[in-house]
């Protein structure tokens, strides 16, 4: 077991005061099997008018919050701490068409990521990345082991290529992108082959070169996908890293696509002006835990 | 007998259902009922109704003062460029389509039942989703259409539908059958609305003959059923008809509707979300909202929720149902139940959800589809005539206190060939009639739904409107009138051109110049009579762009203009189309001076005498005192020659309307003093300055604002100095000196209007995604 502490800050700069700003956040991290969420806390800046905490159709904590006086940025602090267990690794296997068959009646909270959405639709484009791979009789956690790979080894990790409303197409047709393009591909690859998958928001630790000091405040928040694999259970891969199961990765929450979990969303209401964001995530592994 | 006085002849098609004729070819009775109404089946006739149906359609904005207008791409006065809309005519077929009173009933029946099912399968997958979990309904299905809405999981509004709407058809087998579920934002009931008051108009003995059952009453069940969807513990709750604004293709619908229904209409700029609470941003601060009947569409509804579309909308709003403090009508998700992906699945959740058997089955696509007679001006051959068409009906059904009540008639769209008879894309309306229904109530009296009594307010948005308007109307007409008046003294005495060296020119400029509001430049030497034409030519391109601006003004706030104002406001529409194409006529000029002559009149007589009023006013008032000053200033600020004061204070009096007032008085020649005297001096000169500074005194009074009341008064100090024809560097001192001191309050005046009164911060932006 280990224990993680995350410090994710938001803040938005606007070139004039803005009279409203209505925020919509999902940072507070779900408890899991495999993960422990030990505190949470979200700190706003100027202090929110109003403030509403709620559940979310795909089980996440929401924060709805309201500043109505004018403001020239906005803060979002969220600092939460966490611990990992490791997960035991898969006993044995099953052949992914089984889970298929018992996908459907497995209850509305599996079949539900069978859906595809308009940010994971159901493109013909997506054979390519699964024939071969979910071949006749094969093991479901040996199949998805093989997609993930398959996906990190064919796409080039390329910050510059896609924005969140690059569609799914294009990633597809030009095999770059970054997390998000890559978790949104495996949902729709599995989904594709009959099996649920969730489009997982979280962080990830980045690791420090052998001696060097680990930079701080330079990550970003992550993403990563989950198949269900029928008595197995529900099973992370992150693409982006070839990691299944993932080593050092904290969950927020989860839902059919990015915009399920969207970590904040905003609308701020006022003269037109211009906007600057900065997002800076840090994770350290506190040694106390 | 003439040619045009033979009835029309209908073949009705072979082998399938038509509404004349029964398979024996004898006449239906619902038909009999329909010829009996219309007196006259002759051609003439016909066209003659069909006709007065396009004016009075016309005469209510209906046939789209904005989409039938064309406007140029103009800015509008944010700086933001005007929305192009399409153009949508529509027109009311002079025949109606009848329905018997044991039918009726049956589609009445059906179309109640279905409401209760739709509602039912919301609640369901909203809340125990039952029909997925029994794998009726496939979770991965519901879960990536696009009208699902996942926030909605976990909610139980009072009630999802308020309004619903089915169109059903018959095939050509006689049975009715559904074609379309309307869930999320229903439209079609204000258009069947206008409709039957267009064909009453037309036809009033034929309805009560026929004694075809009204519809109006449906307007107040529809008022009293949003009044009761009203979040619980809310008393005296008061609803807003919400429009996505002129832009959307049913604008007039919904700005017909709120005028019916007694209701604001209000756009996104009106709204704001406070303490999860929704707030009407009118005159006098925030007043709360609790039911929105929305006409907007819920992808465009909050930019905060996922699905949203752009980034207009009302943020925090669907939140703010979910906490229950304001009822959407229909809830948020609604749209849901119209998915024609869930039309399969109806008949089982049926069993199901009510344990019944659902009395109307889907349309089957490419199913023929039975017909009814329509009239064409210009037939196959190229005569007015019948043809065969499909006719969908659209029935409105409304939940309220009692539960659900269908309306008696409505509106049918009237398939062109070749169309699909779920999409709405008919240009062709049919209203539909429902006779020989016996218990319904003429007329139901009501007592008087607990609303609270708003006549006093009004959006912000709106008075902005209103005032723009004004002033764009003021505008236009003091354009119009001075190009006018100089252009016939051109005309009348082309020698002008020539007098006073050049003198007399230089005031026409001028006071063309100050017309357009444009900076008088005084330069005697560089002045043509080529010149001079080319500024008559700006003139009315300028009061063109005026006239464009008034009615795009006016197309936002026609709830608080008359009937007859619209009907002003399509002339003043076509003839801006006229001005925009060519250098027209002086007597089109004339006319269009009569048009705003009628607006103004209505404005004065036919608007009542409310906060929206006075901000109409103010604009109309704050422009003609600054119209005064310019015109003065253009035209006799130049100390020209004694020769041209004579044709250009007769210019000036004329562009302000006082040339006859000052005959009448004076009886002499013009004198500079008596001029001036009568333009800004004169309290009992409607067209004189002090005239308008009362007026402004009096609004701003009313208004209880003690600043707008300061400045009034500095402009009014102003006014009182006395004017002489003292000259310096070919200019008239003190008239110079006399329009700088009085206006720059009023110019202060209006930018303080704005500030105190409209201006808002209201457009919303996405932050960035973080």
């Amino acid at each position: 077991m280990r224990t993680f502490r995350v410090v994710h800050r938001t803040h938005y700069e606007y070139g004039w005061p803005m009279a409203d700003g209505f925020t919509v956040a999902r940072l507070q991290p779900r408890t899991t099997p495999t993960q422990t969420l030990v505190s949470a806390h979200v700190e706003v800046t100027p202090t929110p008018d109003e403030w509403h905490e709620s559940v979310d159709a795909f089980g996440n904590c929401v924060v709805h919050f309201a500043v109505h006086h004018p403001h020239r940025s906005l803060s979002v602090l969220s600092t939460v701490e966490v611990q990992l267990h490791h997960p035991s690794p898969p006993t044995h296997d099953v052949p992914w068409e089984a889970v298929v068959v018992v996908a459907r009646d497995a209850g509305v909270h599996v079949a539900e990521y069978l859906a595809h959405t308009a940010q994971t639709p159901r493109l013909a484009a997506l054979c390519h990345l699964t024939d071969g791979v979910f071949s006749a009789d094969r093991g479901v956690v040996e199949a998805v082991h093989e997609l993930c790979h398959r996906i990190f080894n064919e796409f080039v990790f390329d910050a510059t290529f896609t924005d969140i409303s690059t569609p799914l197409a294009d990633v597809l047709a030009h095999r770059r992108g970054v997390c998000q393009d890559f978790a949104h591909t495996a949902v729709a690859a599995l989904r594709s082959v009959g099996l649920p998958a969730r489009y997982v928001s979280g962080y990830i630790e980045t690791l420090p070169l052998p001696g060097s000091p680990r930079l701080v405040g330079v990550d970003a928040s992550h993403a990563w996908c989950s198949v269900w694999a029928g008595e197995l259970g529900w099973l992370d891969l992150d693409p982006t890293n070839d990691q299944m199961p993932p080593q050092r990765h904290v969950t927020v929450g989860w839902g059919r696509d990015y915009d399920d979990v969207a970590p904040v969303r905003g609308v701020v209401i006022g003269p037109a002006a211009t906007q600057s964001l900065t997002v800076s995530v840090d994770v350290v592994e506190s040694l106390l835990g | 007998m003439t040619p045009a006085m033979e009835p029309v002849l209908y073949l009705a098609p072979r082998g399938g259902y038509d509404e004349t004729a029964d398979p024996t070819g004898a006449p239906r009775a619902t038909w009999s009922v329909a010829i009996d109404a219309l007196g006259s089946l002759s051609p003439g006739a016909l066209l003659q109704r069909q006709r007065d149906a396009d004016r009075l359609l016309d005469a209510e904005g209906a046939g789209h003062l904005v989409h039938d207008l064309a406007l140029e791409r103009v800015s509008d006065r944010h700086g933001a460029e005007a929305p192009m809309v399409d153009s949508r005519p529509w027109r009311l077929d002079p025949l109606p389509f009848v329905l018997d009173a044991a039918e009726f009933g049956f589609l009445a029946q059906a179309a109640a039942q279905r409401m209760r099912l739709l509602e039912a399968v919301l609640v369901d997958c909203a809340g125990p989703q039952t029909l997925v979990r029994d794998r009726l309904l496939p979770a991965e299905l519901l879960y990536s259409l696009s009208s699902f809405r996942a926030s909605v999981v976990g909610l139980a509004p009072r009630r999802w539908l308020t309004h619903y709407a089915v169109d059903v058809v018959r095939d050509a087998s006689g049975v009715w059958r559904v074609v379309h579920d309307a869930t999320d934002a229903p439209s079609g009931l204000g258009y069947a609305l206008l409709q039957r008051s267009v064909l009453a108009r037309l036809l009033p003995e034929g309805l009560r003959y026929a004694n075809v059952a009204p519809i109006t009453a449906h307007a107040d069940r529809l008022r009293r059923a949003l009044t009761s969807a009203a979040p619980a513990g809310h008393t005296n709750p008061r609803a807003v008809v919400f429009t996505a604004g002129p832009g959307h293709p049913s604008y007039v619908e919904h700005s017909y509707l709120a005028t019916r229904l007694g209701l604001h209409l209000v756009e996104n700029a009106d709204l704001v979300m406070r303490e999860g609470r929704l707030w009407l941003r009118a005159l006098d601060g925030l007043e709360p909202i609790d039911v929105v009947y929305r006409r907007v569409e819920d992808g465009l509804l909050d930019p905060l929720e996922r699905d949203h579309v752009g980034t207009s909308g009302v943020p925090g709003i669907v939140w703010g149902a979910r906490v229950g403090h304001v009822a959407l009508a229909n809830a948020y998700g609604s749209g849901l139940a119209e998915a024609r992906a869930l039309a399969p699945f109806m008949p089982a959740a049926a069993q199901m959800l009510l344990g019944e058997t659902l009395m109307l089955s889907s349309l089957q696509p490419g199913s023929a589809l039975s017909t009814s007679p329509v009239f064409v001006a210009a037939g196959t051959d190229g005569r007015p005539g019948l043809e065969p068409r499909a006719v969908v009906l659209r029935l409105h059904v409304v939940w309220g206190p009692d539960g659900p009540s269908v309306m008696p008639g409505g509106g049918g769209r009237i398939l062109a060939h070749g169309d699909a008879p779920h999409q709405p894309t008919a240009l062709l309306a049919k209203d539909i009639w429902v006779v020989g229904l016996q218990g319904e109530p003429r007329s139901v009296v009501v007592t008087a739904p607990p609303q609270v009594d708003f006549g006093p307010s009004v959006p912000k948005r709106a008075a902005d409107a209103l005032y723009w308007l004004g002033r764009a109307a003021e505008r236009a007409e003091v354009a119009v009138r001075t190009a006018r008046v100089v252009g016939a003294q051109l005309d009348q005495d082309p020698m002008l051109a020539n007098l006073g060296e050049g003198g007399w020119i230089a005031g026409a400029e001028g006071l063309l110049a100050a017309a357009r509001n444009e900076a008088t430049i005084f330069d005697p030497g560089a002045t043509t009579r080529d010149r001079l034409v080319h500024a008559l030519q700006l003139t009315v391109a300028a009061s063109a762009k005026q006239l464009a601006g008034l009615v795009q003004e006016a197309s936002s706030v026609r709830e608080y203009l008359s009937s007859t104002t619209g009907l002003v406001l399509g002339r003043i529409a076509a003839t801006h189309a006229r001005l925009v194409e060519h250098n027209p006529p002086s007597d089109e000029l004339d006319l269009v001076l009569v048009d705003l002559a009628a607006l103004s009149g209505l404005a004065m007589e036919s608007t009542v005498r409310g906060p929206a009023w006075r901000f109409l006013d103010l604009g109309r008032r704050i422009e003609r005192a600054l119209a005064v000053l310019g015109s003065v200033e253009g035209a006799l600020g130049p100390a020209t020659q004694a020769m041209t004061l004579q044709p250009l204070a007769e210019a000036v009096l004329a562009a302000n309307e006082s040339l006859v007032a000052y005959r009448r008085r004076y009886r002499s020649d013009v004198d500079l003093d008596a001029v001036l005297d009568l333009l800004l001096r004169d309290d009992s000169n409607p067209r004189g300055l002090v005239f308008q500074l009362d007026r402004l005194r009096e609004h701003v009074a009313a208004l209880a604002w003690a600043d707008g009341l300061e400045l009034v008064q500095r402009a009014s100090t102003a006014a009182l100095e006395s004017v002489d024809g003292a000259v310096l560097g070919g200019r008239r001192l003190a008239v110079d000196s006399f329009v700088l001191s009085v206006r720059a309050p009023l110019l202060e005046l209006a930018d303080a209007l704005v500030a105190r009164w409209f201006a808002d911060p209201v457009s919303p932006t996405m932050m960035g995604h973080g």
